[in-house]
């Protein structure tokens, strides 16, 4: 098996042999639900964090009884899984207020309605929704909080220089993931979007080293790899929650080659790095306040113009919102995307999903007609 | 060139005399209010509707919150039904919502959200020169807001709210976003804050806060003697000019002669509903079909009580600190901030205050945080022995749930709630 094989797989299912040893070592392993949580001061505390998703989900009737209708499905499916224990795995979770439907489900967590070991470290940051000096600040004070609460909870000393460590460690991870969309730009890139996703994935479900190690040898496997030039188009794909590659892969199937994204599980989470001379904890909260944003940022306009600058850079037709239903903060910056490539005469479409992948025959016919307005 | 706004100028000409019920004379005064400075051009800020207005008050700026202007006209259905159809008012809604959709603003957001995109795209909503936002209640305020600041290009003002308000720094972070509230509305109005008449606008809203809060208190008595939650739309209108006061006070005034009369709401009380969210809004006799049908009584509802020191008037400071301590008060806005503890615990108080028999919770299909939160308030009922009940509902467009359903689903309810 290619490094490369190696690195996409780790999407398909919720654990996987790196997780299983980590465990076997006696190590721990904290959730978190966004990507908001720095991942640099769990790994500083020699834990490996673990990007919650609900891969193998089948169904979320536990998860309803809690979750309303209007919740988004992944949030349904997630404490669906949770409840019926499928996070065994875990020694704690972070989060957040990602969103309403997030902060809701994990309210479930907190009163106990999700079966847990004890202790269980349970922690919601305050992360704050502005992205101003103040909003800096305030977050450099939250993440000392969480840092302390860590080494509370889990009798562990998070120093300095772990912090730096941690810190490069990331910072290398996520300029090799940059790399791999570097090649992405090439009017024949050797990857499909799919691919890419369960690579961003494996990134958020394995330890840091043996990842990079592994994006390294799969950068090495794709200089020999033949290029795609059979595409229809180049694509930007944008939206929230997304963590199933083959979602991607229907829209490649059809001559879409996804180029670039402006995703959760994508580019947005490792396409800014941490200053790494500053004292580390006010840098990290810098670097998660000032990075590119989540539409829970009032940050809009940045976001506007980032995507616009992306459709250049890597030379894409089009854009593809795919917004899970209900999700309301991708609601207002989808419609916000759509006026502005209509402006720009820039071919776009939105589409709505649900957590499990359904009405595939529709999702064809709206991306084939998409893609035949294209005309490439 | 045709006039905008037409159906507020109609019925502001038509009620600008009318005295009684005073609410509406709060409401048709600053619809009056936006309207001249529409056609003075004079600045207006957009004011979100949890977000009291005292603050653009004592700068002389006029607020509109944005989701409060179809208010005239529903105020003016539930005075005069006889003299406007509500589902004639119902269907002049939709080419609004309808427009926002059409925009790409999905159906499931808010109503009141897409009913401000909505108006903006057709001119039923005078547009603001600036807007301040806090970052409560809900996903729906970031995303509509953000969406509004794009549309209109207007500079936009966010009050960043900790999600953990107990914890020891979070309250100064707060009141710095309360300071710089005050620099943009500098900034933007040309305008300085005159300290003096701040102390004085502020001290108007805690005489109106005051009568608010005790005609709410009379509520509790048992049987009630007026039915529907004492509620306090003025918040966002006018707080802090005198006729906020004088209409909240004539309200209570008019409880207290009918406790003194000795009149009840219905003349059995059967049963004593805590509502605990907003009214469904296009169903303005929803309270009193449920006293009517069933001898159900409803003394309070979300934003009908709040918890509220009065502000310390003696420095700008304290003016500043408590005018933040005051906004974290403020219902909906407080629910949706952090975490569901604090709705249950509202929610809760208000059942044991205003000694309820039941609770009923308009699940508002835009309101997620609300929906998400329902399921742990259910359990703690259920271990406590009270009924409880959530409804489907859309708060502002009666096609998405008719009002037979939401009738059927009360009434069954409630039959339930009286069969024990």
């Amino acid at each position: 098996m290619t490094a490369l094989e190696e690195l996409t797989k780790q999407a398909d299912t919720l654990t996987n042999p790196y997780i299983e040893r980590w465990k076997e070592r006696g190590g721990k392993i904290i959730g978190y639900y966004c990507t908001y949580v720095p991942e640099e001061i769990i790994h500083a505390a020699g834990m490996l964090p673990y990007r919650m998703r609900a891969t193998g989900s089948t169904s979320s009737e536990l998860g309803d009884a809690y979750a309303s209708t209007t919740t988004c499905t992944f949030c349904r499916h997630a404490l669906d899984q949770a409840m019926k224990g499928e996070y065994s795995f875990l020694d704690g979770l972070v989060t957040l207020h990602s969103c309403d439907h997030v902060a809701r489900t994990f309210d479930a967590w907190r009163y106990g309605k999700v079966p847990l070991p004890d202790p269980f470290y349970l922690r919601f940051l305050d992360v704050p929704i502005k992205t101003d000096a103040p909003a800096v600040e305030w977050m450099t004070l939250q993440l000392d909080k969480f840092k302390r609460s860590l080494e509370d909870h889990f009798q562990v000393t998070i120093s300095d220089e772990a912090l730096r460590r941690s810190v490069k460690t990331y910072n290398e991870k996520r300029r090799l993931l940059k790399s791999l969309y570097e090649l992405r730009k090439k009017e024949a890139p050797p990857i499909t979007g799919a691919e890419v996703l369960g690579i961003c994935i494996a990134s958020t479900s394995m330890p840091a080293d043996e990842f990079n190690q592994l994006l390294r040898q799969s950068l090495d496997e794709l200089k020999g790899r033949d290029g795609f030039w059979d595409y229809r188009a180049r694509l930007l794909l944008a939206g929230g929650e997304l963590e199933d590659p083959a979602y991607i892969r229907v829209i490649e199937e059809l001559g879409g080659l996804v180029v670039t994204d402006m995703l959760c599980f994508g580019l947005r989470a490792f396409w800014d790095l941490v200053d790494e001379d500053s004292e580390p904890i006010a840098a990290l909260a810098k670097r998660y306040i000032e990075r590119i944003s989540c539409p829970r940022m009032i940050d809009y306009s940045r976001r506007l113009k980032f995507i616009r600058d992306l459709l250049g850079e890597f030379k894409a037709d089009g854009i593809i919102v795919q917004r899970m239903k209900y999700c309301d903060n991708w609601a207002c910056d989808g419609a916000m995307i759509r006026w502005q490539a209509k402006e720009d005469g820039t071919p776009y479409l939105i589409l709505e999903r649900e957590y499990l992948m359904s009405a595939v025959g529709q999702m064809r016919t709206r991306v084939q007609a998409f893609l035949e307005t294209i005309m490439r | 060139m045709e006039e905008k706004y037409q159906a507020h100028r109609l019925l502001y000409e038509l009620l600008k005399d009318v005295q009684e019920p005073p609410e509406l004379r709060s409401i048709v005064d600053w619809t009056g209010r936006v309207l001249r400075a529409v056609d003075q051009g004079q600045p207006i800020v957009y004011n979100e509707f949890t977000f009291w207005c005292d603050s653009m008050i004592a700068m002389d700026i006029q607020p509109l919150s944005p989701e409060v202007w179809p208010a005239m006209l529903l105020a003016a259905v539930a005075a005069f039904p006889e003299m406007v159809d509500p589902n004639a008012l119902a269907s002049a809604d939709n080419p609004i919502l309808d427009t926002a959709v059409e925009a790409g603003i999905p159906p499931e957001l808010c109503t009141a959200g897409r009913g401000i995109v909505g108006g903006l795209l057709t001119d039923f909503l005078p547009p603001p020169s600036m807007t301040v936002v806090p970052s409560y209640p809900c996903d729906n305020t970031r995303a509509i807001y953000q969406t509004v600041a794009n549309l209109t290009g207007a500079p936009i003002y966010w009050l960043d709210c900790p999600y953990w308000m107990d914890e020891p720094e979070a309250m100064d972070y707060w009141v710095s976003q309360y300071k710089g509230l005050i620099s943009f509305l500098e900034e933007h109005s040309g305008k300085k804050m005159d300290y003096d008449r701040l102390k004085e606008v502020v001290e108007e809203s805690n005489r109106f806060v005051d009568y608010w809060l005790e005609g709410s208190e009379l509520l509790r008595m048992k049987p009630l003697p007026q039915n529907g939650p004492f509620l306090a739309t003025e918040v966002l209108l006018n707080l802090g000019l005198p006729i906020a006061t004088e209409v909240v006070k004539a309200r209570l005034d008019a409880l207290k002669e009918r406790i003194a009369r000795g009149e009840t709401a219905v003349p059995e009380e059967k049963v004593r509903v805590v509502w605990n969210y907003l009214p469904v809004l296009w169903d303005p006799g929803l309270f009193d079909w449920m006293a009517q049908e069933f001898g159900a009584v409803t003394p309070v509802a979300m934003g009908s009580w709040e918890h509220h020191e009065p502000v310390d008037t003696s420095t700008p400071e304290s003016i500043i600190r408590g005018m933040a301590r005051r906004a974290l008060g403020a219902h909906m806005g407080r629910h949706g901030a952090s975490s569901s503890d604090v709705w249950i615990e509202d929610t809760l108080h208000a059942f044991e205050q205003w000694q309820g028999d039941c609770i009923i919770v308009n699940g508002a299909l835009g309101c997620k945080w609300v929906r998400g939160s329902y399921g742990y308030l259910r359990d703690i009922c259920r271990q406590r022995g009270i009924p409880v009940m959530m409804f489907d509902a859309d708060i502002a467009d009666p096609r998405v749930v008719s009002q037979e359903e939401v009738h059927a689903r009360i009434g069954e309810f409630l039959d339930t709630v009286m069969a024990r």
